[in-house]
């Protein structure tokens, strides 16, 4: 990082134009065609959740009415609560588990078998999540047979399992971009292991810690697939209820609550970057 | 920092205990989506003071997943007349009785003998509708009530055309514009079929379900879907009409069913007898805007329901068929024209 800053960056966009990838031809144009295929779709739903009418295609006129109606829908408001509850919840214990892995796959040295720990600890990216959800229903559906116990348990232990990695990559690349010494210098100063990971380690490590908490929060409240497969009784997550809306025509009450999705996660991100930012 | 998450995963516990402690009367239904009237259900919920969950599906097939692994706990479904007789066949149904039920007597005669359920033992129905097409009678100012129009456009129609993607639906249209038999295995036949298929794609736009939305975009001017979508998207684009083509055309019915496994059978039974009051049944309808089986419901029911022509079969309409769900060898058959279609 240090030695390219000295360089002067005028001098090597002179010298190097043909080389740098940003003055390939064609480079701005893909780049602006990949923008608005992403985003444009975004920009036409957050505008229309703001359609007087109740069609998503056609625009009347400005109006708040879908918000209004999606913040009293009763449906809207119990699925909102259980998304955040289970994400809560889920974030929470996957990244206690993962700052574990992390610790356990950074902090000692290789042992035999630690890739492969890490490969299953990533499992959850590898594996198709349609196959993890399909699993995931067999196996619970024994349990409750066996066991008779029923709740939203079952959801969040299957929303930990996979939040787990997301929250695990953040966690381990800042433990392994931190400095070792300081935790040599705590060990000389005869700090116990248990003091070394409390005043130095963890402290250096929380922006990992929160970035990977934010993480596993927002692709808890995204999932549909293991959900959709794994979710009781009373226990319809927000996209959940969007999809079911599908079938029947999407209104801009859809689009409204999708909105207000896109703020929070929107808000998540900037943080987790800011955050990231300031602390290194 | 640390203080803070403990107290989040005490509450967080809490709230979920919260929810795990309801009353001894829970009632858990498992249904499509935006198809069960919040005031029907809360009229329940007072009169018998029981709580209900009401959670979506978004496809027959993830019903029937949930529900065969067993466990599921739910204690009402709503499968389609076809599912009905899958479910009844794999033991996944119990064997209530409505037709022993008090309000048994509402049901209308006609939905009594019903291919899926016999004498109706082990469902009732819920809402019904029938599979046609819309056409936007602007555009084409002909006789709508032909299943030419989709086969053999006009030339205003030509490339204005939405399919459902839906093999069924499809194939069964096909078949009745030829004058074949349904779960049709004779090859010549099919094969005709196949060319006919073919032939017409070169005129359709699409094959997509978001038929509310292809209408009152305007993506196209002739789509095939269901009376109630179509009742919806002529409030946004009051030209559009509903067909009831001579060659015929699908009727089909959502029935509500217990589970074998349900955990709350007699709240599950109490509401069976509920929803067949033309008051509740009235209620699912105004919400869900298609018709019910119930008796006794006009007067209950919105004005705009009781006279839509997508809802009320005018007179001169061929009956609506319901098909059976067809043998596995038929089935094979579609679903070689079908890839083949689609390709």
């Amino acid at each position: 990082m240090a030695d390219i800053k000295l360089l002067n960056p005028i001098n090597i966009r002179k010298k190097d134009k043909s080389v740098d990838l940003k003055y390939q031809p064609g480079f701005s144009q893909i780049a602006w065609l990949c923008l608005i295929v992403l985003y444009a779709p975004i920009v036409v739903l957050v505008m229309f959740s703001f359609n007087a009418n109740r069609s998503v295609t056609t625009w009347t006129e400005f109006s708040w009415d879908w918000y209004i109606k999606a913040w009293h829908n009763e449906g809207i408001q119990s699925a909102a609560f259980i998304s955040f509850e289970v994400a809560t919840i889920s974030a929470v214990l996957a990244t206690i588990m993962a700052t574990m892995a992390a610790l356990v796959t950074t902090r000692i040295t290789p042992y035999w078998g630690m890739n492969s720990a890490i490969t299953i600890i990533n499992q959850p990216l590898m594996v198709p999540e349609i196959v993890t959800a399909v699993a995931t229903l067999v196996f619970f559906a024994a349990i409750r047979k066996a066991t008779g116990v029923t709740g939203i348990g079952y959801l969040i232990a299957a929303h930990t399992c996979f939040c787990i990695p997301f929250a695990y990559m953040p966690i381990k690349a800042r433990l392994e971009g931190m400095n070792l010494n300081l935790e040599h210098a705590a060990a000389d100063l005869y700090a116990s292991p248990i003091q070394t990971f409390r005043r130095v380690t963890l402290p250096l490590l929380m922006p990992g810690i929160v970035s990977g908490a934010m993480l596993a929060f927002i692709v808890s409240i995204d999932d549909v697939v293991i959900s959709l497969f794994v979710a009781g009784p009373g226990e319809t997550t927000l996209p959940l209820f969007i999809l079911g809306q599908i079938r029947r025509g999407v209104t801009p009450e859809v689009n409204a609550v999708a909105t207000v999705f896109l703020i929070i996660s929107v808000i998540l991100v900037t943080f987790i970057f800011l955050f990231g930012k300031n602390k290194k | 920092m640390k203080k803070t998450i403990i107290s989040l995963v005490a509450a967080t516990g809490l709230s979920v205990a919260a929810s795990g402690a309801m009353a001894a009367g829970t009632l858990n239904i498992y249904n499509w989506g935006d198809y069960t009237s919040p005031e029907m259900i809360k009229a329940f919920e007072e009169k018998y003071d029981i709580k209900v969950n009401v959670d979506d599906f978004d496809s027959m097939e993830t019903m029937l997943a949930k529900v065969s692994e067993g466990a599921s706990g739910y204690d009402i479904v709503v499968p389609g007349d076809a599912t009905v007789k899958v479910m009844i066949d794999k033991g996944l149904l119990a064997k209530v009785q409505p037709n022993k039920m008090a309000n048994f007597k509402n049901v209308d005669e006609k939905w009594v003998d019903v291919y899926w359920d016999q004498g109706r033992d082990y469902s009732i129905p819920y809402q019904w509708g029938t599979t046609s097409f819309t056409v936007d009678t602007d555009v084409y100012k002909g006789d709508i009530n032909t299943l030419a129009l989709m086969f053999d456009a006009p030339k205003e129609l030509k490339g204005r055309i939405n399919m459902l993607n839906d093999m069924g639906d499809v194939i069964n249209a096909g078949l009745r514009y030829l004058g074949y038999e349904r779960c049709n295995s004779n090859r010549a036949q099919m094969k005709e079929l196949y060319e006919l298929l073919v032939k017409a794609k070169a005129d359709w736009r699409t094959m997509d379900y978001s038929i509310i939305e292809k209408l009152t975009s305007r993506d196209v001017d002739l789509s095939q879907g269901w009376n109630g979508a179509s009742k919806r998207a002529r409030k946004d684009r009051p030209t559009l009409s509903y067909a009831y083509p001579k060659e015929g055309f699908t009727g089909w019915m959502d029935n509500l069913a217990v589970l074998k496994e349900a955990p709350n059978m007699d709240n599950a039974k109490l509401f069976m007898n509920y929803m067949m009051t033309p008051k509740a049944a009235a209620l699912a309808s105004n919400f869900a805007n298609y018709a019910n089986g119930i008796k006794g419901t006009e007067k209950f029911m919105t004005a705009d329901l009781n006279s839509s022509r997508e809802i009320v079969i005018p007179a001169g309409a061929p009956a609506p068929e319901f098909v059976p769900p067809c043998d596995q060898s038929v089935t094979d058959l579609y679903t070689l024209v079908w890839t083949n279609l689609k390709k």
